[in-house]
């Protein structure tokens, strides 16, 4: 192991000496963070900029197979796919034929993973005429042509219909742009004056990460860089090495489903993983995992690397960076031509990032089998993203994109702690855009965002609570959904925790008297509304195990009228932990602040609040005598 | 004049008096943190000074550690839970470890509970229109339970408030009639009229936690003081290290949550000055951290916005200083790969370096120097310590580790070395600054034993070591100036036509600030934040520039945002159209500073002795030892030696030369 190498050995190996490799290490996560930087503060597209789509990397030169020993602080969703997208874009480009100044693209799923809109450029770095590394940016652009503006869409069938695929070419040679490459890309996509200064950005950044590598291999030398490049990768996958060998071995399963695709509601799509550990290595299978979809849910085998690595992280290496040295132990087994792993052309892919949500649910179960009490309760399980247009009185068009729907949502719970309610999912990360700029920029009226009382899935350490959030569309407006989740709940409990509830959306009929007449959070609100997700009973419209499957994509928009009042409820999140066995304070707490009822306390975790939490919430006390009771005789579930 | 810096272990207070500079610390007390200044006060003496100048970082501590009053927070109904919610984002090592929370989160720690956080049945759109009337009889429930709770103090924000204040006004009036006319109250429009609610709110919610702690606070100092005989007047310092008459401070008390490091950046700003060289990177070493900033051509970075703690963010002009866990207390450890690692843990002052000898038994960085030679085991803090070798020399030993000795102890100084070099160069980075251009002012107590040692690695022009490195903060509030500012919002696109509109939001303000403050001999600076249309991201502090907005001038105006963008991006999109968000104005009243007394010449210094300074070199090297008192202006010193005062030690390495200037100063350069 590499703590044990003598001064000599560890130079020969990594061609510098200790503390150089330790500067340098850091020095690589520095150069990441600030070509993000530089992208993250000049984006233009609100998917860029508010919720991180994008990845910077540093890697390695062919000889070192494109190891990847920095990794930026955007969203974990693409980080499994990073070293593989580079080296594929560049072998098919050819290494040969890159000079100093290049940008190489390419965007197509199938070799660079995610989807369309997320494009790679890749920039070589150069030593003493020799290529020394590459500069990676893979930045989400607000089009990439195809059948629905934006991407954003479950209904997509074919390559053909999900936007323009870019095999790997120049943007810049020796600095100067290639024009026909430019020319393919804005003829195609929609929003030119975003994407236009969006792509100069990033091209800005890994200029900027160019040159600071290049200043590092001038004063530490390029064979100290290449050296702690091992270093780094190495260092990683000892740790991972380390942390497997104190699990017990065994072989556990797990899985997770998307309700449907975007054709109809006849087929559920089913990931399955077993996970079989021996020693110091890990097997991840995913056979009998569901056929592709017939429309664009699908994701491919990059994204599988990028969710086990995630999981494993979680649960190994929680601290730290990613690197490429985190798979060396890790053996994956996919079939073709599955939801994670689809196949060009009828194999479309765009919301990967749902396909990434229901498997991190599959292997957190499995892993829970393996890893104790460090198991991880399941999330709310999507991202629900909601986007609507719609026209101005005076004909001028808006967008809200992923800011009015279910994207805000709960955590599960933990070892640690309570799940946090505010969040997005797992895999994702981004700012929550102010109320008052979206309705600067929007015709909306936020009515309410807030936590519904009893909902978290109860645990010695809950869950996070659903969110309900009522938006007001003052004009006609045209609704799209991505809500893939809803027919179970997907938040599920560990280590004795119980699950969270499900979840659903409703659209409201424009209220006779404006907001004073907007509907409340009770069930009997619910018989006025619509359903567009969710299962729900037919008569009441309230959500119900037993009840209906409301399908979201009958049609590929929802149109409401000026006033009409849309209604996001998230799935909440698992508890960990038997919620008998919570702190009765804490469940006080809980009431005090109106996340549990006084009823939901005793039922859920046997715990006797007595007062009035609405108008006294100081003068809550505990019943100790009927908790005793309570809690003595927990009841059958 | 009189600066008094407050910090968590040591009171700070420096006295100028007819050109005299004097010192004096004393141990802060946190359960009575006025105490401190007024024994301060007492042995420095504050008879016929002009000035009190007070920096604390008290209110950071107090959000910190959450010992803070019982507050509650209006909004408007059904969004009470923003405050749960901050700007939502993860940090890096927020996104792959499951025990991570929001630190002020529901779930975590929140700085106002939910139950005292009620919503208020109104609303305003955000075109300033109402859709709801406030609902009176609803607010007055809501404060009934608060007041049942018997809350201190009330915050009060609601949603497009930054629009038409109407609703809050009228609720701090509720609030008054309701819970007493004492109750601490703040509303958002008046405390920061700023787009987008959580910074807004949170602005709000942390100006009425500093009018409860300042409050009482600040009447009993000013008294105490009047009582010593102090007949001048009393400031204080805020996040940029301007200063405000103190009744003034405490009617937007969230400016001064945290004062202390930028006073750093002002001291080192001022140093420039005198030495003509406006071109700084400052760098702060205490005994956990080292605080990093930079002055460009004679002006410290200002942000608009400060955070507290992650995403603890209150809208405040703030000196952007950036931190690494790396100082005279950092703790040395050994990584699972067998690196070794310095910091980010500190041993703190209690129980302190292995050497102190009061029970620490992890080597940390001032163990390393001990160890070294660079550290003199007698002299310490004015001698007023002593430090054990041997104890330290059993914490390297102790280290889980194949590496030597030496190379414990060697690795340890060169790594918090290359930490520091590493974070200065990233701040130099991130502002597109070259460092060759800049100097390197050296400071805090531990930062001339190790600053030097950066200068190969950083490639700075030089280092400056200040006179009184250990002092040199609280010397900044005494080279300040009065800066009283308001800010509003509107999202406004710049273009000829709006013209009227933006002048009459300037002159509002300007009449505002007039009524409030004494204009003579004042300068009005105005600036703008703005975005390309389409951005969210604001680019900060766009200078306006003198004379009326006008149709005619508007196009340079937009210009001049093209130039910042360009500045701090490197990319200029003049087709975007921009668009107004934040409109400042300043007002800077000159204050009275401190000069710095010349040395007499004295070019031929006599080394006071020799030792070894080992663990640098493959052999220990022999470095004479100079007293900083003796030197003189035109003294020259070749590394390696070592330079002592009373609560400092500076290293000359190898190869480098140092030079005494006009002020004491200590520099540094590279020999040719």
């Amino acid at each position: 192991v590499i703590r044990d190498l003598d001064d000599a050995a560890f130079a020969e190996r990594y061609g510098c000496d200790r503390f150089t490799a330790t500067v340098l290490a850091n020095r690589f996560g520095y150069v990441v963070e600030h070509m993000c930087s530089r992208l993250l503060t000049a984006a233009f597209s609100p998917i860029l900029r508010d919720f991180y789509d994008f990845a910077g990397t540093i890697a390695g030169p062919p000889a070192s197979d494109y190891a990847t020993p920095a990794m930026s602080n955007s969203i974990v969703l693409f980080t499994g796919t990073m070293t593989d997208s580079v080296r594929n874009t560049i072998e098919e480009y050819g290494p040969e034929r890159l000079e100093p100044g290049d940008v190489i693209v390419a965007n197509d799923p199938y070799r660079t993973g995610t989807h369309v809109n997320d494009m790679l450029f890749v920039r070589p770095v150069f030593h003493d005429g020799a290529l020394l590394a590459f500069v990676n940016l893979k930045a989400h652009q607000l089009d990439m042509g195809g059948a629905v503006p934006g991407g954003f869409s479950c209904t997509k069938r074919t390559v053909y219909e999900n936007g323009l695929v870019l095999s790997p070419r120049p943007l810049y040679r020796r600095g100067e742009p290639v024009q026909e490459t430019w020319s393919l890309i804005f003829d195609n996509v929609r929003f030119g004056e975003i994407l236009f200064p969006d792509m100069q950005s990033v091209c800005a950044g890994l200029q900027l990460g160019e040159r600071l590598l290049i200043e590092s291999a001038q004063r530490y030398g390029a064979r100290a860089m290449l050296g702690t490049i091992d270093y780094v990768c190495d260092a990683n996958a000892e740790r991972i090495a380390a942390a497997l060998a104190e699990l017990p071995d065994g072989r556990w399963e797990g899985w997770d489903m998307a309700d449907c695709d975007g054709v109809d509601d006849s087929e559920e799509y089913r990931v399955q993983v077993a996970i079989t550990k021996r020693g110091e290595r890990l097997e991840v299978d995913l056979s009998g995992t569901s056929r592709q979809a017939r429309s664009c849910i699908n994701a491919t085998a990059l994204d599988v690397k990028t969710t086990v690595g995630v999981a494993l992280k979680y649960l190994l290496d929680p601290r730290g960076a990613f690197t490429s040295g985190l798979y060396r132990n890790v053996d994956i087994v996919l079939p073709e031509g599955t939801v994670v792993s689809a196949m060009p052309p009828d194999g479309a892919v765009f919301a990967y990032y749902e396909q990434s949500q229901v498997m991190i649910s599959a292997l957190l179960r499995a892993l829970a089998g393996c890893a104790g009490p460090r198991a991880i309760a399941g999330d709310r399980g999507g991202t629900d993203i909601h986007n609507a247009f719609g026209a101005r009185p005076d004909g001028s068009p808006w967008v809200s994109a992923a800011q009015c729907g279910g994207e805000v949502g709960p955590f599960g719970g933990t070892r640690e702690g309570d799940g946090d309610t505010q969040m997005l999912s797992y895999q994702a990360n981004g700012i929550g855009v102010a109320v008052e700029q979206i309705e600067a920029d929007v015709p909306v009226v936020m009515v309410r965002h807030e936590p519904v009382p009893d909902s978290a899935g109860p645990g010695r350490h809950r869950g996070g609570a659903s969110m309900l959030r009522d938006t007001m569309w003052l004009g006609p407006t045209e609704h799209h959904l991505m809500s893939l989740r809803a027919k179970r709940v997907a938040g599920f409990g560990v280590e004795g925790g119980r699950d969270g509830r499900a979840g659903g959306v409703w659209v409201f009929d424009p209220p006779a008297d404006g907001l004073d007449g907007a509907p409340g959070t009770g069930p009997e609100a619910y018989a006025a509304a619509r359903p567009l997700a969710g299962v729900v009973d037919p008569e009441t419209n309230v959500l119900d195990p037993a009840g209906r499957y409301v399908y979201p994509f009958d049609q590929a928009g929802h149109s409401t009228p000026p006033g009409a009042i849309l209604r996001y409820l998230n799935t909440s999140a698992g508890g960990w932990g038997d919620p008998f066995e919570r702190d009765p304070e804490m469940v006080k707490r809980d009431v005090r602040d109106g996340y549990v009822t006084i009823a939901g306390a005793a039922r859920d975790y046997g715990v006797v609040v007595v007062g009035d939490p609405d108008e006294d919430p100081e003068g809550l006390t505990i019943d100790l005598g009927a908790t005793g009771r309570l809690r003595g005789q927990p009841p059958r579930r | 004049m009189i600066g008094v810096d407050v910090g968590g272990t040591f009171t700070d207070v420096v006295a100028v008096r007819d050109g005299q500079l004097t010192v004096t610390k004393v141990p802060s007390d946190a359960a009575q943190p006025a105490a401190a200044v007024i024994e301060g006060a007492r042995r420095i003496g504050v008879e016929g000074s002009a000035v009190f100048n007070h920096a604390s970082t008290m209110g950071l501590n107090a959000v910190i550690t959450r010992r803070l009053p019982k507050v509650a927070f209006l909004t408007t109904e059904g969004h009470r839970d923003i405050l749960d919610r901050g700007t939502l984002r993860r940090p890096l090592d927020g996104q792959t470890d499951p025990s991570w929370r929001r630190p002020f989160g529901d779930a975590a720690r929140p700085l106002v509970p939910r139950y005292l956080r009620r919503g208020i049945v109104e609303r305003t759109l955000a075109d300033g229109s109402e859709l709801r009337a406030l609902d009176e009889a609803q607010a007055r429930r809501q404060l009934a339970v608060l007041r049942r709770c018997a809350v201190e103090g009330v915050a009060i924000c609601l949603l497009n408030a930054y629009v038409d204040a109407t609703h809050e006004r009228r609720l701090r009036e509720l609030v008054h009639e309701e819970l007493g006319a004492d109750v601490a109250v703040s509303i958002s429009s008046e405390t920061s009229p700023l787009a987008k609610e959580y910074a807004r709110a949170s602005t709000t919610v942390v100006d009425v936690f500093m009018k409860l702690i300042f409050g009482r606070y600040s009447a009993q100092l000013d008294e105490e003081l009047r009582a010593l005989g102090f007949a001048g007047d009393l400031h204080f310092a805020d996040c940029a290290a301007t200063l405000l008459p103190w009744r003034e401070a405490l009617e937007k008390p969230f400016r001064i949550v945290f004062a202390g490091p930028a006073a750093g950046t002002i001291s080192s700003t001022r140093l420039g000055a005198a030495l003509g060289t406006g071109n700084l990177l400052c760098a702060d070493v205490g005994g956990t951290s080292t605080d990093v900033s930079l002055v460009v051509d004679g002006a410290p970075f200002v942000n608009n916005t400060f955070e507290i703690e992650h995403d603890v963010v209150i809208n405040a002009l703030s000196t952007e200083v950036s931190s690494v866990g790396a100082g005279g207390g950092s703790i040395v450890s050994i990584s699972p790969s067998g690196d070794i690692r310095v910091g980010p843990e500190s041993a703190g002052a209690d129980p302190g370096p292995a050497c102190y000898g009061r029970g620490g038994e992890q080597p940390t960085l001032t163990d390393a120097c001990l160890l070294m030679g660079i550290l003199d085991p007698g002299g310490f803090a004015g001698g007023e310590m002593a430090l054990d070798p041997e104890l330290a020399r059993r914490a390297f030993a102790a280290l889980d580790t194949p590496l030597s000795f030496e190379q414990r102890v060697a690795f340890a100084y060169r790594i918090a070395v290359a930490n520091i070099a590493e974070e200065v160069m990233n701040v130099a980075v991130r502002h597109g600054v070259d460092p060759r251009d800049f100097s390197l002012v050296a400071y805090g107590a531990a930062g001339p034993m190790l600053l030097p040692a950066a200068l190969e690695l950083l490639h700075v022009a030089r280092v400056i070591v200040p006179p009184q490195p250990g002092l040199f903060s609280a010397m900044g509030l005494l080279s300040t100036d009065l800066v009283h500012y308001e800010s509003r919002s509107a999202y406004v696109l710049l273009m000829p036509d709006a013209a009227a509109d933006v002048e009459e939001r300037y002159k509002e303000m300007e009449q505002a600030l007039r009524a409030r403050v004494d204009a003579n001999g004042a300068t009005i600076r105005r600036s703008l934040d703005g975005r390309l249309l389409g951005q969210s991201w604001e680019t900060p502090f766009v200078e306006v520039g003198d004379g009326a907005i006008t149709a005619e001038t508007m196009p340079a105006l937009v210009e001049r945002f093209h130039d910042a963008y360009e500045r701090r991006y490197g990319n200029r999109f003049p087709y975007v159209p921009v668009q107004g968000v934040t409109y400042r104005v300043e007002l800077v009243v000159g204050a009275d500073k401190l000069e710095y007394a010349e040395v007499a010449a004295a070019p031929d210094p006599e080394p006071a002795g020799t030792l070894e300074l080992r663990y640098l070199d493959d052999e220990p090297l022999q470095a004479s030892v100079y007293d900083r008192d003796a030197l003189g202006l035109g003294a020259t010193i070749r590394g390696p030696a070592i330079v002592r005062e009373p609560l400092s030690t500076t290293v000359v390495m190898p190869g480098q030369t140092a030079a005494v200037g006009r002020f004491g100063e200590i520099v540094i350069e590279a020999q040719p």
